[in-house]
């Protein structure tokens, strides 16, 4: 799970566990009785180990807060949404029946979630953009914080449209956007969370792009 | 913000290769070869330097602070302990209505249903009343329409008691 392109630096940075890899390093044996795989924390958990499920929510809760923080943009709503996650897998971890990795059945229903949200958040009535809001925005988004006032009112303008032009791609589109180039995951990954072919997320990535890059082209 | 950025046009046929090599996830014969058209096409170059100036625009980071990690374990833990107490309970109930019982609770039903007909039959007669008011009962709507039965009587013998009354008439 390595983040490629020109954000990996930046994105490892924030993000140690981007490279977090679920293997165990020095030595095999030490290693499993040390540190399990997800597949037998699971097996535990699902005999009713309460403690190898904690052990499961510590290794994953981080990568999962940050790809519910790339949907919903929001600290308060990303760490409900992640916990809502861990409790719906801890609810239904009797029916994983492991066809695929724990990994990925569980992103998966991070992922269904963060777009039931999304859903959510559009029928709402758009907040207005007042100023707490346009300084938090702007402290959290890259590049760097700028120092000049027009500065600052560039990186105002570039975060809205940001948001607006995300908020605008189709539910799929934005999925593989934002796994893709927030979170670094391949293109096989991405078309196992979102079960479908590796030619359709490339088809949604592209047309994701294509949309940015026009929402955003006088920022380029 | 430079001009040539905003024009860029790339080669239509391709634009999602060049996407997939901004990534890094081109395979190793498909990359060289957008590798080499980059080095005779400025329109596609031109594009691939503007997604790297624009896609980084689009990562918004967080930072928590140091105890959030921990406050998130924490927090997350009573609501799984939450969850499990509804869990065991709705598990104890479920328990019982579970499709390999069903045989046994179907038996045990037949079986109080067959008890309750065999010893229950005492306790419903023992709330009948006694034979001798039941037959009280039963004549008691005879007994009011004994009158109407003896009127009836009369009207069917009316012309025998008119000739009766009449001798003449009936030689």
């Amino acid at each position: 799970m390595t983040p490629h392109g020109p954000a990996a630096t930046r994105l490892a940075a924030h993000r140690p566990f981007l490279s977090y890899s679920g293997a165990a390093t020095i030595s095999q044996d030490r290693s499993r009785w040390v540190n399990p795989g997800d597949e037998e924390l699971v097996a535990r958990a699902q005999s009713g180990d309460r403690r190898a499920f904690e052990e499961l929510v510590d290794r994953h809760k981080q990568k999962a807060y940050y790809i519910a923080f790339d949907f919903a943009r929001d600290r308060e709503d990303a760490r409900d949404l992640s916990q809502e996650a861990f409790l719906k897998a801890f609810t239904n971890l009797k029916k994983f029946d492991g066809r695929s990795s724990f990994y990925t059945w569980f992103y998966r229903i991070l992922v269904n979630l963060c777009l039931d949200y999304k859903r959510r958040q559009k029928r709402r009535p758009t907040d207005t953009f007042d100023e707490t809001m346009e300084a938090e925005v702007e402290s959290s988004h890259q590049p760097q914080k700028p120092r000049s006032p027009d500065q600052q009112v560039l990186a105002r303008q570039i975060s809205k449209r940001v948001d607006e032009a995300l908020a605008a791609l189709p539910a799929r589109q934005r999925t593989a956007f934002i796994l893709k180039n927030h979170q670094g995951l391949s293109i096989k990954e991405i078309a196992e969370l979102m079960e479908t072919a590796e030619g359709t997320v490339k088809v949604h990535l592209h047309r994701a792009v294509t949309a940015l890059r026009q929402s955003l082209a006088e920022f380029a | 913000m430079e001009d040539h950025n905003k024009i860029a046009n790339p080669c239509k046929a391709l634009e999602e290769n060049l996407v997939l090599f901004h990534y890094g996830d081109l395979a190793e014969s498909e990359r060289q070869q957008v590798g080499n058209h980059l080095t005779s096409c400025a329109g596609c170059a031109g594009y691939l330097a503007q997604l790297a100036a624009l896609l980084p625009l689009t990562v918004k980071t967080d930072e928590p602070p140091a105890n959030f990690w921990s406050d998130y374990s924490r927090e997350l833990r009573h609501k799984i302990d939450a969850v499990s107490e509804k869990k065991s309970w709705r598990e104890l109930l479920g328990g019982f209505f579970r499709p390999r019982l069903l045989p046994a609770w179907g038996a045990a039903a037949a079986v109080t249903l067959a008890l309750a007909l065999t010893f229950g039959h005492q306790f419903w007669q023992s709330n009948d009343p006694p034979k001798e008011e039941t037959a009280l009962i039963e004549a008691m709507p005879v007994a009011e329409n004994l009158e109407f039965f003896n009127t009836m009587d009369v009207l069917d013998n009316l012309d025998l008691l008119e000739s009766m009354g009449n001798p003449g008439d009936a030689a």
